[in-house]
């Protein structure tokens, strides 16, 4: 009692994707996959390198190639990925006004522009300074205009998102928002919040100080700014997938959406709990008060919750769903998985590699017990759990309908074959890969380091065989990418001409309604900025306060 | 306009679905987690 309830839209929420439409979505989508190769051949390349049975030639530096692939995997493929498909929901489910439509245009390219401009830098060898281009090392000024670019499109591209479910609040007041627009909405917020961060950074520190105008850079706010973005970065990049495994796993394997309650909760709770936490990112920092660094640390546990509630709803809907079909016993729910629908495949690879994903990141945050891991290649294998496995094949899952549906074409069953084989494949380069940099960073080896033998010492023998094994996961990896390259050409220009599902799930007939509140936006960004504030107010007075002399730029050992 | 569909059924006479499975699912990945992390702090304990 008490709570207002929300009426139920008009059961199935689903607007029909115009022509324009899917052209606008299929763009962002291309760079994504154009950027998957290029960054993918990177990977390669440092593996090999890391080998010590390779040296790049033409005098290409390592630290150049690794800055390509952490710009252009992390930062490019996920953004543009994460907006065209955080548009396609929302075309589905609450449409699209021609206008918007042009806006978002204008969007995407001042993020292509950004996009070249930075990416020619790195190119050119003036800007190997890694994607988290930390000061004093300084790049060429069109290095961070370039991201300023491609952060100030992405606000664009967020605002009509926000635009797009407002007109349609306005248009069906009383009903509650499709789940889909709710979660695009938080996503969008989340990502505006967490980037005003980096904006911040790069427009009042870097570009004025790459420019020559400011000689020295604060360069413990400058990393404090970039980890206040680059730990809600991580969510920015997960929560598309967990759309697709509360809205879109469901409808596939023939079930229903557990809770359209819990479902928002969760996103709710990844809102607030994914900003104020950035520190934990420099725990071995000096400069930041301990205490604060462990406020920090209660506050990362904190999505603990939320992660634990996807996984008891995800388990929930496989359960119910298969004790519907008849399937009993304490597990018997696990054979009516589609396991043949790679669909379902893909993503489902993507939640078991979250399980350790997950692990490695509480290890992480473990304040003292980062020093075991921290800046060893440990984190490098816990993030390609997480982004590029969990992330990356669920959204490869995306793909094989997203697709085809825009394009008006059929995912065949002989690309769906390609698809489980691609899903092997990148499951075993990956355990490879990622198992090996698990082991050898807990044994000290480092992460961001080309092949040395560190003057001979007896340590750095032991971790060789490790580098090995990383560069035949590798290989086995490229191979996959390849392959994904191969299917989404595939299913963008060749496959038959049909109609493809974009499948988003209903709710349980009998569930509960959803209480009014979480239409309550000004709540939820409230909270936020609540414990934002709460969080770094005090320490980043204090970093300013207490700060050693701004740095001269260095572009040695790299940089420019 | 109003879309007030007669759907609520008696939440009392509701059946609860059951989800054994999915609790000693979720139970076994928290138990996964903690020994994963009783490990590293071994680890660290240790050096
Ligand atoms: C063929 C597949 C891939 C291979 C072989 C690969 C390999 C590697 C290696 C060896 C490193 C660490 C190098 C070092 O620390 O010295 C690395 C770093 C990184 N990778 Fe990948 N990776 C692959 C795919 C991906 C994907 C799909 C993503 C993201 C979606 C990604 C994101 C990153 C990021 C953000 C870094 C950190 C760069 C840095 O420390 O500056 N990788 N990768
Ligand atoms: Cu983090």
């Amino acid at each position: 009692m008490g709570i207002a309830k929300l009426e139920d839209a008009k059961s199935s929420q689903s607007l029909p994707i115009t022509k324009p439409e899917s052209r606008l979505y299929m763009s962002f989508i291309h760079v994504a996959f154009i950027s998957l190769l290029i960054g993918g051949l990177m990977g390669l390349l440092q593996t090999l390198v890391r080998s010590g049975k390779f040296e790049l030639p033409w005098g290409i530096d390592y630290y150049q190639i690794l800055t390509v692939h952490g710009v252009i995997l992390g930062l490019v493929l996920t953004t543009y990925f994460i907006i065209g498909f955080h548009f396609a929901l929302m075309g589905k489910t609450v449409g699209i006004s021609e206008k918007q439509r042009k806006v978002t245009w204008l969007a995407f390219w001042v993020m292509v522009v950004g996009t070249i401009m930075t990416a020619t830098t790195i190119l050119l060898g003036e800007a190997s300074v890694l994607y988290t281009f930390y000061a004093p090392l300084r790049a060429h000024p069109a290095f961070y205009i370039g991201l300023a670019l491609v952060i100030i499109g992405s606000w664009v591209a967020g605002f009509v998102n926000w635009r797009q479910l407002y007109v349609w609040k306005k248009q069906n007041p009383g009903v509650k928002s499709p789940l889909a627009a709710f979660m695009v909405t938080i996503n969008t917020l989340l990502w505006f919040i967490a980037s005003l961060g980096v904006a911040a950074a790069v427009l009042i520190q870097f570009i004025p100080w790459s420019l020559g105008y400011a000689e020295t850079i604060n360069v413990l706010v400058s990393r404090t700014l970039f980890w206040y973005f680059g730990h809600p970065l991580v969510y920015f990049w997960l929560l598309p997938a967990y759309m697709a495994w509360y809205l879109v796993i469901p409808k596939i394997i023939g079930g229903k959406i557990f809770s359209d309650s819990l479902a928002r909760m969760s996103f709710v709770l990844f809102l607030f709990f994914s900003i104020p936490v950035g520190f934990h990112h420099q725990l071995t920092e000096p400069g930041v008060d301990p205490t604060w660094k462990f406020i920090q640390v209660v506050l990362t546990f904190m999505v603990v919750i939320p992660s634990l509630m996807t996984a008891f709803s995800l388990f929930a809907t496989f359960e119910i769903t298969g004790r519907k079909k008849g399937y009993g016993g304490l597990f018997g729910w696990f054979k009516h998985l589609p396991w043949k629908d790679v669909r379902f495949l893909a993503p489902f690879i993507g939640m078991l590699a979250f399980i350790p994903g997950g692990a490695g990141g509480i290890i992480n945050a473990s304040h003292q017990m980062n020093a075991v891991v921290h800046n060893t290649i440990w984190v490098t294998g816990h993030f390609h759990l997480t982004v590029a496995t969990t992330v990356i094949l669920t959204f490869f899952g995306i793909t094989y309908w997203l697709v085809p549906h825009l394009t008006g074409r059929k995912l065949t069953p002989q690309l769906n074959k390609l698809g489980i084989v691609q899903a092997i494949i990148w499951t075993v380069g990956m355990t490879i890969m990622s198992g090996a940099m698990h082991i050898v960073g807990l044994f000290g080896a480092p992460r961001r380091s080309s092949y040395s033998e560190y003057g001979g010492t007896e340590q750095a023998s032991e971790w060789i065989g490790y580098q090995l094994a990383q560069a035949v996961g590798g290989t086995i990896l490229f191979i996959g990418i390849l392959l994904m390259i191969y299917i989404f050409v595939k299913l963008t220009f060749f496959a038959p001409k049909g109609e493809e599902e974009f499948p988003i799930a209903e709710e349980e007939e009998d569930a509960e309604p959803t209480p009014a509140f979480f239409e309550n936006w000004k709540l939820w960004i409230a909270i936020t900025i609540a414990l934002i504030l709460f969080a770094y107010t005090i320490p980043f007075v204090d970093i300013i306060q207490n700060s050693p002399p701004g740095s001269k730029p260095f572009d040695f050992p790299i940089g420019r | 306009m109003s879309n007030l569909q007669e759907k609520k059924t008696d939440p009392n006479q509701k059946k609860e679905p059951e989800l054994k499975g999915t609790l000693i699912s979720v139970f076994l990945v928290g138990a996964f987690i903690v020994i994963s992390w009783i490990g590293v702090f071994v680890l660290f304990i240790s050096r």
